[in-house]
């Protein structure tokens, strides 16, 4: 209670506990130590002809008990924050525990960040011990969303596993989708293409983007006016707008005609939240290293 | 006068055993009580924390009308091991605006502190809709029906923001006015998740953390 509201409360929270205390050892004592002849008053009820109130003590070792208590809590509040404003002997905060434990922590592992941070990932994935530490990371980060074998789920959030990074798959692009998040939009086209554009340009991408005959396709006019600046000509996609491949059969909203009609039409939006305030340097870094696994 | 003394006049006098039990009962309340309500520190905002906007402040009662404080704390405690898996623990000055607070102390799921921002939008949704369709192995039950529901249902959002007025939540007469307006469009499923999105996003860095 180092902020205490001023002065009076403080003294208020001292004399109460005091007074308490008092009246709790003065209670005890005149229990134990009451002498026979007022316990023995002649307007006592009495049964059985030698049964009264208070014939006879209470047992012994309550008395030792109440006197432990008393010594502990006394102890206690000497030694710790309590009474009042009086922060104890020990100068003892949850506070300042916390941070030592921070500092104990940070020297522990001094050691092994600096050498994490040091190595390459190709050394990192050489380390069974980081890599378990970077699964048991990644379950408490990730898996809710990617699931836990990093499969991707819901047919919204990708897998990591294969080989299609919709951000890139260098590690610098990683950590960058890792530590600021990332935002994709595909807009909706249904407007500018109407019905018959949308299904034209869906059938172009799956059946005519990089074959042969591509240039007789009914869709690829359409496609290389509205999609081609983010998807490129050959349908290769550009990780950096996050731009996902389209010709190399993997599909996060999913990769039928319906689906993919889908997505022209309506658009769609990928987020991955930040998370450079949730993991530290060494994290990120060893999740990288699991990832690219 | 001795303690049996004393004890023999109370169990022969109901009035004053009364006021002797009120008075003995009462002492932990004035100890540890009465003096919080006149510590500032309990009461201040701290830096970055403001009055829950309409739509957040309905999916709190949303939040509670389901139960959700049953099974998910809200307070991230002073230890490492806390620190370390939800962020920086939670201060007394971020809970000013939660009438009730929900700091609760039984984990039947996580910690949801400092769930804001940890995942996106989409992610709440689906969660709360089917939570094993992207946890496999949680035992959330579903929500499906917040979907059905206009946020506007969940009670009169502008009755409850001029209660808290009165109580000192720095509301505006526009903010108050325009609430209703905020909802329009959104379902109880938005307000939820705009509360879930806001909460424990007023976390003061650990640095700031250190100094105290």
């Amino acid at each position: 209670m180092a902020d205490m509201p001023n002065d009076f409360w403080s003294g208020w929270i001292v004399l109460l506990t005091a007074v308490s205390f008092i009246g709790l050892i003065w209670l005890v004592l005149s229990v134990y130590f009451t002498p026979q002849s007022e316990t023995q008053a002649s307007d006592e009820p009495v049964w059985d002809g030698d049964i009264r109130e208070g014939n006879t003590a209470p047992p012994l070792w309550w008395f030792w008990l109440i006197l432990a208590t008393m010594v502990f809590s006394v102890s206690y509040l000497m030694l710790y924050p309590g009474l009042g404003s009086f922060s104890g002997a020990l100068r003892w905060s949850m506070g300042h525990e916390l941070q030592q434990n921070k500092r104990d922590y940070a020297t522990k592992f001094s050691t092994i960040s600096e050498d994490i941070i040091a190595s390459s990932l190709a050394d990192l994935q050489a380390r069974p011990e980081v890599m378990k530490t970077a699964g048991n990371l990644f379950n408490q980060n990730c898996a809710a969303c990617h699931g836990y074998e990093a499969q991707g789920q819901a047919s919204l959030f990708p897998s990591l596993r294969d080989d299609e990074w919709q951000w890139g798959d260098a590690p610098e692009q990683i950590e960058t989708s890792i530590r600021h998040g990332r935002k994709a939009v595909m807009m909706s086209w249904q407007t500018a293409l109407k019905d018959e554009g949308v299904e034209n340009v869906s059938d172009y991408i799956l059946n005519g983007l990089g074959t042969s005959d591509s240039a007789s396709h009914a869709g690829q006019a359409q496609y290389n006016l509205f999609c081609m600046a983010c998807h490129g000509e050959k349908g290769e996609g550009n990780p950096l707008i996050g731009a996902p491949n389209l010709i190399n059969d993997i599909w996060l909203y999913g990769g039928s005609m319906a689906a993919i009609s889908e997505s022209i039409a309506h658009g769609r939006q990928g987020e991955m939240p930040a998370y450079d305030t949730r993991l530290d340097d060494v994290q990120i870094k060893i999740l990288i290293a699991w990832l690219k696994k | 006068m001795s303690g049996l003394s004393l004890h023999k006049k109370l169990e022969k006098n109901a009035g004053l055993l009364i006021f002797g039990i009120l008075f003995v009962s009462s002492i932990g309340g004035l100890v540890q009580i009465l003096p919080v309500l006149f510590q500032d520190s309990l009461k201040t905002a701290s830096a970055n924390t403001v009055p829950y906007s309409a739509v957040q402040l309905q999916g709190r009662d949303i939040y509670i009308r389901e139960s959700c404080h049953a099974c998910h704390s809200q307070q991230v405690r002073p230890l490492l091991a806390e620190v370390k898996r939800y962020g920086p623990y939670s201060r007394a000055g971020e809970f000013v605006y939660d009438r009730p607070f929900m700091w609760g102390s039984k984990r039947t799921g996580p910690d949801l502190h400092r769930i804001g921002g940890k995942y996106s939008d989409i992610w709440h949704r689906i969660h709360l809709i089917k939570p094993r369709s992207v946890v496999n192995d949680s035992i959330m039950p579903a929500y499906p029906w917040l979907e059905d529901e206009p946020a506007s249902a969940a009670g009169d959002i502008q009755k409850k923001m001029q209660v808290l007025k009165t109580l000192g939540h720095p509301y505006s007469e526009q903010e108050i006015e325009a609430a209703p307006s905020m909802l329009d469009g959104l379902t109880e499923m938005d307000a939820l998740i705009a509360y879930l999105q806001v909460l424990g996003t007023s976390a003061e860095t650990s640095e700031e953390q250190g100094h105290h």
